[in-house]
């Protein structure tokens, strides 16, 4: 859905001590004239350029519906309820994670509370992440790994630490899991706030733009928790009623393992482009108008998750073919 | 994507539109109610209008520095809590008298009994008991969804995520029980008899105690998230939003609605219910629809509900009546209000 007086929220995360203080700071003193609203934990900080800073404790909380990855955020849907009362229009609603936590409830809030969809949507997930620790931290936390899958941005902070060679191999390790997050190497989180607030990386139609930014590369990986990415293309049509049993049941059954899923398809029969993206089970779908005359009819799908090898998928992906 | 109005498309005024006033006020309406004869309604820049019968334009206060969360009466004053983090108490003159001072953490419920003002910040509920200089801090596992007094004030219920705590009002202190069930509870509500317990939760369900043996059932199948509740007529029905209808549930014999369907009464159409308010004594109800449009019914299936108010283009997010039932206000989350008379002939 997508409607023009939605207010924008950005997800911020970030591993402990990768600089997301410094870039709130950076939000809260700029003179940007513009209306945040900037849900903090525990922040001592307010805002001097009118922006307004709400204080949250992260209450994820288990929806009620027998699944167990459909998580949301308590709190959020309280928050963000009572931010859309406000008689001033807030530009933009930035929503700070602690160092540890999953980004999913966040994403699945704007999925599942129905008052939150009409009124907010979600805008881009940015992760801060050190450059100088960040694949030390990938191997040992499995929060640092999950925000790196759910980014759209990717902030590589602390540059000026690292030498040339290094930060390539960090942003190898970054595409590895995330072949569609936007890296940008900063210091001091010192980046025009253009780049992270206004991006509209949730709405479907961002789908089609964005090109994964594949390596050719091995696909090996260390241990079985580590969270990679896998993309399947085809030429030949999918047959809808295939793709819909393989997919629905792929999510219901192994949706704890896929963090995030996006695909751009051409079903038989159908003029129409068809885009959904995903997040866990949760996923939210549309036709997005014809074929550019100029393309071919390819359909993509990207998995971002875990054990990704365990799920058959190329296998899957294939049989929905059309015969 | 295009927004359309479904609902009853009348292009005719109604008697209330014509014999009332009708005010765009253009700040998103959040809550209201009743003080002394007159009603206070509250809104998204921290005014507080009140609107006095016999009178057409409201007296405004500034009272929050921003929006006016949640509101409760006691008859003589109001108590309002802001995304400022005040709790303050405003007299029917709109003198405000600072309670207590969150700061950046919002004051998101607030109740009432008599002289004991109560309000919820973060997972702490604060009681300031009549008499008492300071108040009394209550803990709870998550944040406040909602606080509600039984009839005589022995009890306090206090939502959050797991279901309620009921705090009893002992002589020196509060003694908790733990009413539970999965899920995140907001609204909530003891029956008029204070037999049973309501709590409105995330999912599209409403949720039910019976106190005495904390037997509990579950009502759901809304489309829509309940947003809105009242307690209407003898028998008593609990009346709810979130459906394209009002979804009424007896709290009747022993036990209650369980096993039994609900009277569904003013079709909205294709809109959801977004508030509900009681009309007392007469087994009739006011329905807000997303849209704007009220409608007035009875419980009763066989009978047809009567237009209030036409659409607006938003949602009914408040509907109050004076004490005396002479006057009733509506209110929309785009600030236009209706403020009239309830029956002919009685200015």
């Amino acid at each position: 859905m997508s409607n023009t007086s939605q207010v924008p929220v950005t997800v911020l995360t970030g591993f402990l001590g990768a600089g997301k203080t410094t870039l709130l700071n950076r939000i809260l003193t700029e003179q940007h004239g513009r209306k945040y609203a900037v849900i903090v934990n525990e922040f001592g900080e307010q805002g001097i350029d009118n922006d307004l800073v709400v204080d949250a404790d992260e209450e994820v909380f288990e929806m009620n519906n027998g699944c167990i990855c459909c998580t949301v955020r308590g709190d959020l849907i309280r928050i963000l309820s009572g931010l859309m009362k406000r008689a001033d229009k807030l530009d933009a609603i930035i929503v700070e994670t602690t160092g540890l936590a999953d980004p999913a409830p966040v994403a699945q809030t704007f999925f599942v509370d129905q008052d939150v969809a009409d009124r907010t949507k979600l805008d881009a997930i940015v992760t801060v992440a050190d450059a100088v620790h960040l694949s030390s931290q990938i191997g040992e936390h499995h929060e640092a790994e999950e925000q790196i899958a759910f980014a759209d941005v990717v902030l590589l902070n602390k540059i000026d630490l690292v030498k040339d060679k290094e930060i390539d191999i960090v942003k190898d390790r970054i595409r590895k899991i995330n072949p569609y997050a936007k890296i940008i190497k900063t210091n001091r989180c010192e980046t025009p706030l253009k780049d992270i607030i206004g991006l509209n990386a949730f709405s479907l139609d961002r789908v089609l733009e964005v090109e994964p930014d594949f390596l050719d590369s091995d696909h090996d990986h260390e241990h079985d928790d580590d969270v990679t990415s896998v993309s399947f293309v085809s030429e030949t049509p999918l047959d809808l009623e295939k793709f819909q049993d393989w997919f629905g049941n792929l999510l219901q059954t192994r949706g704890q393992d896929i963090l995030r899923s996006k695909g751009i398809l051409d079903f038989v029969g159908e003029e129409e482009r068809y885009v959904f993206q995903g997040v866990h089970m949760l996923m939210d779908a549309s036709p997005m108008g014809p074929w550019p005359k100029d393309k071919e009819k390819t359909s993509r799908v990207v998995f971002i998750g875990r054990n990704l090898d365990t799920m058959d998928l190329e296998r899957g992906f294939e049989g929905c073919k059309s015969a | 994507m295009i927004a359309e109005s479904l609902q009853l498309k009348s292009t005719k005024q109604t008697a209330l539109e014509i014999r009332g006033k009708i005010l765009d006020i253009g700040l998103p309406v959040t809550s209201s109610v009743s003080i002394k004869n007159s009603i206070a309604v509250g809104f998204g820049d921290g005014t507080i209008r009140f609107f006095d019968p016999g009178l057409t334009d409201p007296r405004v206060f500034k009272v929050h520095s921003g929006v006016v969360l949640c509101m409760v009466s006691n008859g003589n004053y109001i108590l309002t809590g802001g995304d400022d983090g005040k709790f303050l108490k405003i007299s029917f003159d709109g003198e405000v008298e600072e309670i207590a001072d969150f700061g950046s953490r919002w004051v998101d419920t607030v109740a009432v009994y008599k002289n004991d003002k109560v309000c919820s910040s973060g997972n702490k509920v604060y009681v300031w008991h009549e008499g008492q200089k300071k108040e009394k801090i209550l803990d709870h596992p998550s944040t406040v969804g909602g606080l509600a007094f039984c009839s005589n004030g022995k009890y306090l219920a206090v939502s959050c995520y797991g279901g309620v705590t009921v705090w009893e009002r002992l002589d020196r202190r509060w003694k908790s029980s733990r009413f539970i069930y999965k899920g995140s509870h907001g609204l909530v509500s003891f029956s008029p008899d204070s037999k049973y317990l309501i709590t409105a939760m995330q999912e599209n369900e409403i949720h039910a105690w019976r106190l005495r043996d904390k037997d509990n059932l579950k009502m759901s199948g809304y489309p829509a998230k309940v947003k809105s509740f009242d307690w209407v007529g003898n028998t008593p029905y609990l009346v709810t939003s979130g459906a394209n209808q009002a979804i009424c549930w007896p709290f009747d014999g022993k036990d209650g609605p369980k096993g039994r369907k609900p009277i569904c009464v003013a079709d909205g159409g294709k809109q959801y219910s977004t508030f509900i308010k009681s009309l007392p004594d007469e087994e009739a109800i006011f329905t807000g629809f997303r849209d704007g449009t009220v409608l007035l019914s009875e419980i009763d299936e066989n009978k047809n509900a009567n237009i209030i108010r036409n659409p607006t283009g938003a949602e009914v997010t408040t509907i109050a009546l004076t004490s005396d039932r002479s006057h009733i206000l509506i209110g929309d989350s785009k600030g236009s209000i209706l403020w009239s008379t309830l029956w002919a002939g009685r200015e």
